[in-house]
Parts: C-alpha cells; structure tokens; sequence
C-alpha cells in the first residue's frame, strides 16, 4: 500500500476528529519540514496538541499545522512526470567544465 | 530591597518561610502531577493523552526542583520527601488531591491550577530570593503552555454542546473552591512579603482572580460569587482522597526501600 492509498484507508475508517498535517522548524531561517500529523478540532487545538506530540523529543521553533484537505497532491500513477527523459546535466553545476581561461581564485564552499 | 543571592544566605524567620512555601509549592506539583498522569492511557484521544501526559511529567519536574531547593536548605532529599512522608505531613491544597473524576474536570483543574502557578511564578520571578526568582523564570515557558492548554479546552468545552457545557460549570462548581485554597493563608506571609520574595497570598488570589474571570465567562461559565475556599492543606488537613493518593504514589517504595527504577 503507498501513501496515496494508506491515508485514504485512514481517512474510510476514521472516526476521530479531522487530520491536520504538522510542519516543524527546528532553528529560525531553516525550513518547515513535514513531520507527521495530528487529530484536532480546529488550527487552534492543533497547534496545542501538535507541540506535544512533536516537540518532546526535538528543537523546535516554530509549528505550522494545515488542514489535510488544503494539501492538493500528485497522483503516483504520475510519478513518470518526474523522470528526466534525456540528458539533463546542463542542469546541474556539475555538468559544466571550468574552461582553462578562467582562473578560480576565491572558491565558495561548495554545500553538500 | 536587596537580593538574597544564595541560599545559604537566608537566616531566622525568613529561611523558616522560604522552607514553607517550597513544601507548598512543591507538593501540589507533586501531587497534581501524580493525578494528571492517571490519565496517561485513558484520555478521550490520544493527542490529548500525550499532552496530559507531558504535563504531569512538567510538574513531577517541578516538584523535584523544589524539593531540590529544600534540600540545599537542609531538608531530607527528593526521594525521602515524596517517598516516606505520611500524608498529614504534606502541605498540598486541597485542589490537587481531588480525584480525577471525569475529563472535564481534570481538565477545569488544570486551568485554574495552571493559572495560579503562572501568577505566582511570575511573582516569583521578580522577586529578591535570587536563586528561586531564577528557577521560576525557568520554569515559565513550561507554565505558559499548560494556560494555553488549559484555556483552549475550557473554551472549547465550555462552548461546545448543552452536555459539554453541563458538565464543565459542575466541574467549576467543584473545584473552584478548593482552587481558592491554593492561596489559604500562612503564617509565612507576612515575612515574605516583608522580604520581597513572594505577595501576600490574598494578593497573589486577587491576581488570579482576575486571570481566570475573563476566560471563565468567555466559556459561558459561571462562578458562584458565595464559593469559599476548603482550607486547610497547607496546615496538613486533607481529604481521605489524599491519603489514597499517597497510597499508591509510594506503593513501590514502601515495598522495597532499596528498589531502583
């Protein structure tokens, strides 16, 4: 079962109050990464709940909680949307040589 | 006034004070942690639970932190203190040992629990006992979110169905009197205030008063403007609940001393 079909399966058998998906930033300026999600009654209470049950263990500084409708996802029966059908390196710095005329003098450290 | 800036520094009147207000402190964190972790397991979902849960273990946390305190001034330590006192012994209102009932008033409770800890950490805070003034500002970050908590159920619940309603004005009917016994007078008082460490507690009560009114009515709720408090706790007058409570807070211990877990 993917992910598509598990929370569509949660969503049929679910009894509970309605999902919000939880975002954590763990230092300011860095991004909000998902991290789960959460029963709640409105954004409020979510927001309350989400910091227990996602900000126990981890640095935190910041939650986003988003209604689980407000999402709008691609299908994976579309996944081949993603596969590069040809070569696609001049996309990428690696794909591209220093010319010889150019002299590298002050290199930027390179983010791995 | 100056700062007190170490423990060791407090003498005669003062230091007898500071030591009654820390048992008081830190057995209602004790036992009000004890009865909120009854929920762990048993909570209407299961976000809630785990919220409840980190709250309890947030107060066990600071009722270790008191009892710390009273044993850099001489008491027994942590251990002895929750484990082998009797419950005549503790110095707890009469709000937290009331058992946990139904959801609803677990959760009133911890509300007006909640926003006494606030007043009187804030109170605290400013304070010149430098080391305890220290540990409350510590502590608030903690404290805010259990208010938040607290507020956003009462809110809810108090404006939710006729049922949730109901139930939530029965659960402020019962335990806001015995939340006024947080703040029953002592003879530390006086000296306390004296020393700038911590209000006056019936000014500390007029504080919380006015913390609680505006979210109370907010709710739809109703406080009986003839509710007294049920004093006595902090002279070690307790309900048989309390006795239960201590019971089986110290089951493990008064089987095997020398058990470790």
């Amino acid at each position: 079962m993917d992910e598509s079909d598990q929370r569509e399966a949660d969503t049929m058998t679910d009894t509970q109050w309605p999902v919000y998906e939880v975002f954590h930033q763990q230092a300011r300026g860095e991004p909000h990464i998902h991290i789960g999600s959460i029963h709640a009654t409105d954004p409020e209470m979510a927001l309350l709940l989400a910091k227990e049950q996602y900000t126990r263990r981890q640095a935190c500084v910041n939650l986003w909680v988003v209604p689980e409708g407000a999402i709008t996802a691609s299908s994976y029966e579309d996944d081949d949307i993603f596969q590069r059908g040809t070569d696609k390196s001049y996309r990428e710095s690696w794909g591209y040589k220093t010319p010889k005329t150019v002299k590298v003098t002050d290199r930027p450290e390179t983010k791995t | 006034m100056n700062p007190i800036e170490t423990l060791d520094a407090l003498e005669g009147m003062t230091r007898d004070a500071v030591i009654d207000l820390l048992y008081r402190m830190a057995d209602d964190e004790l036992v009000i942690g004890h009865r909120d972790s009854e929920w762990t397991g048993l909570a209407p979902i299961l976000e809630g639970d785990i919220a409840f849960s980190s709250m309890a273990q947030d107060e066990i946390g600071h009722a270790q932190a008191y009892y710390e305190m009273l044993h850099a001034l001489g008491e027994p330590d942590p251990d002895t203190l929750a484990f082998t006192r009797k419950a005549r012994e503790f110095r707890c209102a009469s709000l937290v040992s009331l058992p946990k009932r139904d959801w609803a008033f677990s959760v009133m409770r911890q509300f007006l629990y909640d926003a006494a800890e606030t007043v009187r950490l804030t109170a605290l805070s400013s304070g010149t006992l430098v080391p305890l003034a220290q540990l409350a500002t510590k502590l608030r970050g903690e404290e805010k979110y259990h208010l938040m908590h607290g507020r956003t159920w009462v809110l809810r619940l108090g404006r939710g169905t006729e049922e949730s309603r109901e139930k939530m004005q029965h659960a402020l009917a019962l335990a806001y009197p015995c939340a006024l016994a947080l703040f029953e007078p002592t003879e530390a008082d006086e000296v306390l205030a004296q020393a700038d460490i911590c209000p006056r507690e019936d000014q500390l009560r007029r504080e919380w008063e006015s913390a609680v009114a505006p979210v109370l009515e907010q709710a739809g709720l109703i406080v009986d403007p003839s509710l007294r408090p049920v004093n006595g706790g902090r002279v070690g007058r307790h309900s048989e609940a309390l006795s239960q409570l201590i019971e089986s807070l110290q089951l493990v211990h008064s089987i095997d001393p020398t058990a470790k877990w």
